[in-house]
């Protein structure tokens, strides 16, 4: 393994480490074997991502060429049938049971689509080795992406996943953006999701649209939709400079923060932690991240260049999504913290996107 | 290069998270830490009980019994509604009311709101019994004022209410503070200082559920002090019987310490009233022409009337301008200057035991003109009158003893005879309380002293009324009271004395009538005498306003001793 990986692999394993100390503090209150369970299962499920970073870095990301359309088929094959044989959980049906694993497809997909738009945005043409974006017109630059798009983001929607949906649609815009689509055309995509922001107000769940209005009133209703903002605010904010020490957060362990051990993990650790715990998860995030973009910009290989980028900023977007909900800057969508909230689908996945990120590290001077 | 771009916005997104937490954790994070405790540390408070107030034979005036509030703590609105259901049915209220009631009392996230006050015992344990899975239910417990004897003596008790930003202002530095239950007149309000608790309180850490984690700390309540009062409550209840239905007083005394026995004031009130919030009774007692709140037989002047005799026969007495057997004739009237001064009828010669007894006036109106305003006015203020008689009661009234100097002061005028010959029977400008009476009355029964009235026998348990006693000597001369004695006997014993009919009782009784004319309406009724006689126990102050004549008040009183001697209380 070269140096790159290493570092990736480290940081990664430390972030996951903070991540298993919080998840044990946030259950550790909580009565029931199934509470008990829940830091040993994210032992596993890390473990599990560290195979799954080895076999991906030991493969070639190239594959994932050949098989875009397959992976888009399949992920879309899945969302469908969380819609007929999902499980129902906290009033959204986001999970499949497959054998004794309750696995979320979305996870998967938010990757599927990098992968897609890497693939599309990189394509060559065939008597000059110029990328074809370059000549692409409207529907070809703009138009068939944005459908390829909107299906499993609409189908997410559906879910109802807001988070996931909305992590997608600005993954699409900053992909378009990196693969130099003329900036009128992702002008254009704006103002179309402006336009229809009316629409699909209308077109969200009651609870979803309590989560939106209170995001910019907390205190409208603080026994509802407001007390997990109000909550996590003063747990983050009560920590202070040192924090109130490993198990000893009061906020988290009375169970005043709802969802503890998972969307708001970042609360309990900086509850416990302090600002400086804060600080120092916060460069780990942003090394760890950093690696991913320097990666991309040595990659000559379009694909594999836009393929990192779409990983980095992935990884990005939910750590800053799910951070600025913890602090009350974002709405509370349901969105984990990649490698701390507690969760196989997402740890894994997170893994695999690093083992991609690694791997074209390992084999982006062939190309 | 676009891609500088993005590399350049997610740098600034991550500073900008840092920005954020520093600005979260270190300059807010005093703010928050506080909130979060305020999030897991709870107050329940412990009321202690404030004191009983008892009487001389440690009956319970006011005491104190536990009540029930059902409390509901918001949580998840699913919750709150299988509860309010659920409380519903034990209760038999309809849902939606102990919803609004939720909504109106809703204050903070963790503090329990009240639905339901007052509930009766069974229903409260029926409610902590059957709470079962229902989260968030609390039945609070605490003591609140209960009366044995209902509106007994409401008047030397006072009542309770939230304090009023006058009182609040005036004891701040004690340590009151905003919405403290304080007493308001009589006795809850001159002790309490005494008689108020210290409520004191658990804080407890709790979970987000408000479930007790443990126990931060522990301030024990303490009870307020109790106060024996000198009342008895069978003489008390005697006398409010008495004056049920009528407007009055009537003061019964211990001529020799001071220690009253009974201060009834007609109409009362129930001063449960303040306990239970009933707004639209307490807007009645406010708003009543009646003033049921004013104690009449110390916050209330009236003219004396005839009563007022036994002073100026002293004064003739003392000051030797007259003798006892000296007499005057009534012809039925005085002229007195140019004007002609009326008596109650044509007495012929009276001597001072007659004058007294048959209550002539034209017999006063010469002794009043022979002694003049001065004499009369110093030897009133002798018995205790124009002074308030420092009686352990908040607002007493001092009343007012007219002298020419005052009247020149207040008045603008000159005295005349006429003021003079009014003064002598009472009248005029001369104003007295039902207390000042019984005072008065005191110093002919006990052979000459003035009794301070004391009505605190002990605060908790401590006797304070030998502190509080204050006899002063008058100084009279024996002949002077022995006279006066015989005159008060004769009202009683004498055949055409004024209070006759009080001669059938099997008590010996001395006293004086008096009935005196009021401004626009009816005449008062006085009685105010002593029994029995020879060796008097009882001081009896009989005041009804407007209530006819002194006739009606002797009868009154005739009632009272009647009923003192039924129940072998003499």
């Amino acid at each position: 393994m070269d140096k790159t990986t290493i570092k990736i692999l480290i940081f990664a394993l430390l972030i996951a480490f903070l991540g298993i100390l919080s998840i044990y503090s946030s259950t550790y209150q909580k009565e029931g074997a199934l509470w008990d369970m829940i830091p040993k299962r994210q032992v596993l499920w890390v473990l599990l991502g560290v195979l799954c970073f080895i076999g991906v870095y030991n493969s070639n990301y190239r594959r994932l060429w050949d098989w875009t359309y397959l992976l888009y088929g399949l992920l879309l094959c899945l969302l469908a049938l969380v819609f007929i044989i999902g499980i129902v959980r906290l009033g959204a049906q986001r999970w499949l049971k497959i054998a004794w694993v309750n696995f979320q497809p979305s996870e998967f997909v938010k990757l599927s689509i990098v992968i897609f738009l890497a693939r599309y945005f990189s394509a060559k043409s065939a008597d000059n080795i110029s990328l074809k974006i370059r000549n692409y017109g409207l529907v070809k630059a703009f138009l068939w992406p944005s459908l390829f798009v909107a299906f499993p983001a609409g189908l997410i929607m559906e879910q109802p996943d807001l988070g996931s949906a909305t992590i997608i649609i600005i993954i699409f815009i900053a992909m378009l953006f990196l693969a130099n689509v003329k900036f009128r055309y992702i002008a254009l995509f704006f103002s179309v999701v402006m336009l229809a922001m009316p629409f699909i107000w209308d077109y969200l769940r009651g609870y979803q649209k309590d989560r939106l209005l209170v995001f910019l009133n907390p205190n409208a209703d603080p026994l509802g939709a407001g007390y997990t903002i109000i909550q996590s605010k003063i747990a983050i904010g009560s920590g202070g400079f040192f924090g109130k020490g490993w198990l000893a957060g009061t906020q988290n362990q009375l169970h005043f923060l709802p969802e503890s051990h998972t969307d708001f993990i970042f609360a309990v650790f900086c509850e416990e932690w302090g600002f400086i715990g804060a600080f120092i998860l916060l460069l780990l995030y942003f090394l760890l991240i950093r690696q991913g973009f320097i990666i991309a910009e040595r990659t000559q290989d379009n694909f594999g260049r836009l393929m990192a980028y779409g990983i980095s900023m992935m990884l990005g977007i939910q750590v800053f999504i799910n951070m600025a909900m913890n602090l009350g800057l974002a709405p509370v969508v349901g969105l984990p913290l990649p490698l701390m909230s507690y969760g196989g689908s997402s740890v894994i996945v997170t893994f695999a996107y690093l083992g991609i990120l690694a791997n074209i590290n390992r084999k982006r001077t062939v190309f | 290069m676009r891609s500088k771009i993005i590399v350049f916005m997610y740098a600034a997104f991550f500073l900008f998270l840092a920005a954020y937490l520093f600005n979260v954790q270190i300059i807010n994070g005093g703010k928050f830490r506080d909130l979060s405790n305020k999030n897991c540390i709870r107050l329940i408070p412990k009321s202690g009980s404030r004191g009983k107030i008892l009487d001389r034979n440690n009956a319970i005036i006011a005491g104190n019994l536990l009540a029930y509030d059902v409390m509901v703590m918001p949580k998840d609105s699913w919750e709150l509604e299988a509860s309010l259901d659920k409380l519903s049915k034990i209760l038999s209220m309809d849902p939606r009311v102990l919803e609004k009631r939720f909504q109106e009392g809703y204050g903070a996230p963790g503090a329990p709101v009240s639905v339901a006050r007052r509930v009766p015992v069974k229903k409260a344990l029926a409610v902590e019994e059957e709470k079962g899975g229902a989260g968030g239910i609390i039945v609070h417990s605490y003591p609140v004022r209960y009366y044995p004897f209902g509106s007994m003596a409401s008047h030397v008790l006072g009542y309770l209410s939230e304090i009023d930003h006058w009182r609040l202002a005036e004891l701040e530095d004690y340590g009151y503070k905003t919405k403290d239950i304080v007493g308001f007149g009589g006795i809850e309000e001159k002790y309490d200082y005494y008689l108020r608790q210290e409520d004191g309180g658990l804080s407890v850490e709790v979970d987000r559920k408000g479930k007790m984690v443990r126990v931060i700390g522990f301030k024990p309540p303490q009870s307020g002090k109790n106060v024996h009062l000198t009342i008895d409550s069978r003489l008390q209840q005697i006398a409010e019987e008495v004056l049920k239905e009528k407007k009055g007083a009537v003061v019964l005394m211990n001529p020799y310490n001071g220690e009253i026995l009974a201060l009834a004031s007609s109409p009362d009130f129930a001063p449960s009233v303040f306990v239970e919030k009933n707004q639209s009774v307490i807007q009645g007692l406010f708003s009543s022409r009646n003033s049921p709140l004013m104690n009449r037989a110390i916050s209330a002047a009236y003219p004396p009337g005839s009563i007022f005799k036994l002073v100026v026969a002293a004064a003739g007495l003392e000051t030797g301008k007259i003798n006892k057997s000296q007499t005057f004739e009534c012809t039925g009237s005085v002229a007195v200057g140019q004007q002609e001064f009326a008596c109650n009828g044509v007495h012929g010669l009276q001597n001072m035991e007659e004058a007294i007894a048959h209550s002539c006036n034209s017999y006063f109106y010469r002794l009043g003109l022979l002694l003049g305003p001065q004499i009369i006015h110093d030897y009133a203020v002798k018995f205790g009158f124009a002074v308030s008689s420092g009686i352990e009661l908040p607002y007493e009234s001092a009343g007012l003893i007219p002298s020419p100097v005052w009247k020149k002061i207040h008045r603008f005028r000159s005295w005349f005879d006429g003021d003079t010959a009014n003064f002598a029977i009472g009248q005029g400008d001369v104003l007295v309380t039902p207390l000042q009476v019984a005072r008065m009355t005191a110093v002919f029964a006990n052979q000459g002293k003035l009794v301070q009235p004391v009505i605190m026998k002990a605060i908790d348990g401590k006797n304070v009324a030998q502190y509080h006693s204050n006899i002063h000597e008058t100084h009279l001369k024996i002949s002077t009271i022995k006279d006066i004695r015989e005159g008060m006997r004769a009202v009683v014993q004498d055949a055409r004395g004024t209070a006759n009919m009080l001669n059938s009782l099997p008590v010996p009784i001395a006293g004086k009538t008096g009935t005196a004319q009021a401004a626009g309406g009816a005449p008062h009724g006085w009685f105010a005498g002593f029994f029995p006689y020879d060796n008097p126990r009882f001081v009896l102050c009989v005041f009804l306003e407007r209530g006819g004549s002194g006739a009606d008040a002797s009868r009154a009183a005739k009632e009272i001793i009647e009923k003192m001697v039924e129940q072998n209380l003499i």
